[in-house]
């Protein structure tokens, strides 16, 4: 018998030597499923509808009168959701396991604002199409070093990465409506719908630009998993057991907002999928800290079933994938909020 | 094996422990105490390096404890804050095996000897039927046994605690204890431990630290420093020192500041100051 804790296995590769857990796995494997499931129907509902086995056919190249439809119209949007989704899970678990706070998010913590008032600079200046996302960018990495630098003073401390990134985020508000009241109409609701965050009229690009976001941060997302293990110890405990726990929060926040930040420039502020992705992967999973992978998964398939419903629930009229969000995510905070006197065991 | 050398240690505006030389002996439970606010908390985290020192320098083994490595001195020094927060939902075993975090990397998570350690710090601290339970579901004692547990799987020399016996009961204060004394006498473990109680203090340690703002009164075995003239120097409280009658280590007994507390006790007459002689130990 083992010492090691119930549902995990020790792997050993070589000298390597991993451990496990089994439910993340089992919860993983359910998840991609699950993903895979809600894509076959997200490429056959629309107009016109196309049946799951056309749409598989069409996807494994054999070649269908329903080709333009599944693979040029829609498989590119529902790639861009997925991956969408997966990002926002992974810089929302980053951002609350170092905020220690299953509130925290993108949009907590001033990304999405920073973004936000670029992007609404951009659009009412005048610039061209394709310097919207760059502008946003570079709007939401502005804001990101601006909290990390304010929470930095007592060694990001859990309140003071949160109230750092409020404080921004209410200032960068704030410009942003002036700087929409003050332009031209059109140009306003023009940069009100950016800020809504809508995956219409995007694909293979955008998607391209998260998948390289993805295979930068893979590295850094493997150490962040081990390193997310000893982020439940308080700060005394973890020096004492040979952790660095300023430098670790530093370099998790720092993933965790880069993330967001160029995730938000692609698509705009699909709400509360970093903010509800992260907890229910951990209640699913039942550990002590949101696990990445499943949290990609299910900001994954949030993302998607919300696009979904943004096309069909209303057809024709589309509606932006983040008012589908955060639609949802209001009554998953009223539940979060009932069942918080509850202990969890 | 733990020295300081012109310590000086603060917080913001206000310095707790300014040009302290304090050397804790290798081998030994070494106990601190003084008043609140002293400043032994504070000694007691800048030497485990939870506290960064404002001058002077902190020496394991004559070496400067912070030009180290971090997980290095994790290897050789466990520490056990005062309240340490239990991550929610986490098992014993899981939060007994992080005390394994300096030995391993993410390839190496979990080595023959992580399992060895896990296993014996568990049946050391008595825990080992508990492994499974989540620790956030454990008593007040059974859960300060856990953390001894995480700090004795790092498998380390030396063991700093700070007010260990804090919030637990007689009996659980008498456990952790008992258990620091089995440590230090069946595994040669260096022990240090800030405590609040004298008498504790005094039938546990082989050598006493009394500190008072931020600076040590007397240091040395109980039996030799602990007297009626360091109890009112260090506290500002008169007593009388009895030999204790199971241990025979000095035994604190306040004095009566009212004569109501009697309770028309015949001995009470005894120990009250206004007595000619009040016993104390040692009698030199």
């Amino acid at each position: 018998m083992t010492v090691l804790p119930v549902g995990r296995t020790l792997v050993r590769l070589g000298p390597v030597r991993l451990v496990v857990r089994h439910r993340p796995i089992v919860v993983g494997g359910i998840l991609a499923l699950l993903l895979a499931a809600v894509g076959v129907l997200s490429l056959s509902l629309g107009t016109p509808y196309v049946a799951p086995g056309d749409v598989l056919r069409s996807l494994t190249g054999a070649g269908t009168p329903y080709d333009l439809v599944v693979l040029d119209l829609r498989l590119p949007r529902l790639v861009l959701a997925a991956a969408v989704g997966a990002v926002f899970g992974i810089a929302g678990t980053l951002i609350q396991t170092v905020a220690r706070n299953p509130l925290a998010s993108p949009d907590v913590v001033g990304i999405t604002q920073g973004a936000g008032l670029a992007a609404t600079v951009a659009l009412t200046g005048g610039a061209a199409a394709s310097l919207i996302a760059p502008a946003a960018l570079a709007g939401g990495l502005a804001a990101a070093v601006v909290v990390l630098l304010l929470g930095l003073r007592h060694g990001l401390a859990a309140h003071r990465f949160v109230l750092a990134g409020v404080a921004v985020a209410v200032a960068l508000r704030a410009l942003t409506e002036v700087v929409m009241l003050s332009a031209d109409p059109v140009d306003g609701i023009r940069a009100q719908l950016w800020l809504v965050g809508t995956l219409a009229g995007k694909g293979w690009r955008e998607a391209g630009y998260l998948g390289l976001t993805l295979l930068v941060l893979l590295p850094v997302l493997l150490w962040a998993g081990w390193a997310l293990n000893g982020s439940a110890l308080d700060d005394d405990t973890a020096r004492g057991v040979g952790l660095r726990p300023v430098a670790r929060r530093v370099g998790l926040a720092t993933t965790g907002v880069l993330a967001a930040a160029m995730v938000t420039a692609q698509v705009g502020a699909v709400d509360f999928v970093a903010l509800v992705a992260p907890q229910v992967a951990r209640r699913l999973v039942r550990a002590e800290r949101p696990p990445l992978l499943c949290a990609a998964l299910v900001g994954a398939v949030l993302v998607v079933l919300a696009d979904l419903a943004g096309r069909r629930l209303f057809a024709p009229t589309q509606l932006p994938a983040g008012v589908l969000t955060a639609a949802f995510g209001g009554p998953y905070l009223i539940y979060l909020l009932l069942r918080g006197r509850r202990k969890v065991s | 094996m733990l020295s300081t050398r012109d310590l000086a240690v603060g917080y913001d505006d206000r310095t707790v422990i300014d040009g302290l030389d304090v050397d804790l002996p290798a081998d030994a439970f070494t106990v601190i105490v003084g008043p609140n606010a002293c400043g032994k908390s504070t000694l007691l985290r800048t030497m485990a390096r939870l506290l960064t020192p404002r001058r002077g320098t902190v020496l394991l083994d004559g070496a400067a404890i912070r030009d180290l490595p971090t997980r290095a001195v994790a290897r050789r020094l466990g520490v056990l804050p005062q309240s340490p927060l239990v991550p929610e939902g986490v098992t014993v075993a899981d939060l007994v095996g992080r005390g394994r975090q300096p030995y391993q990397r993410w390839w190496r998570q979990w080595s023959p000897e992580d399992e060895a350690a896990v296993r014996e710090a568990m049946v050391l601290a008595d825990v080992d039927s508990l492994a499974d339970r989540a620790v956030d579901t454990l008593s007040g004692g059974q859960r300060q046994r856990v953390w001894i547990a995480m700090t004795l799987a790092q498998d380390t020399e030396a063991l700093l605690l700070d007010e260990p016996t804090t919030f637990l009961d007689l009996a659980h204060q008498v456990e952790v204890l008992d258990l620091l004394h089995r440590l230090r006498v069946e595994r040669n473990r260096t022990v240090v431990a800030v405590l609040h109680d004298l008498n504790q203090a005094a039938r546990y340690a082989d050598h006493l630290i009394a500190m008072r703002a931020g600076a040590v009164v007397a240091a040395g075995p109980p039996r030799e420093i602990l007297t009626v003239d360091l109890v009112r120097d260090v506290f500002g409280l008169d007593c009388v020192v009895v030999p204790c009658p199971v241990t025979g280590a000095p035994l604190v007994v306040p004095s009566l500041t009212s004569p109501s507390l009697t309770k028309g006790s015949p001995c009470a007459a005894e120990s009250s100051p206004f007595s000619p002689s009040p016993p104390s130990v040692p009698a030199a």
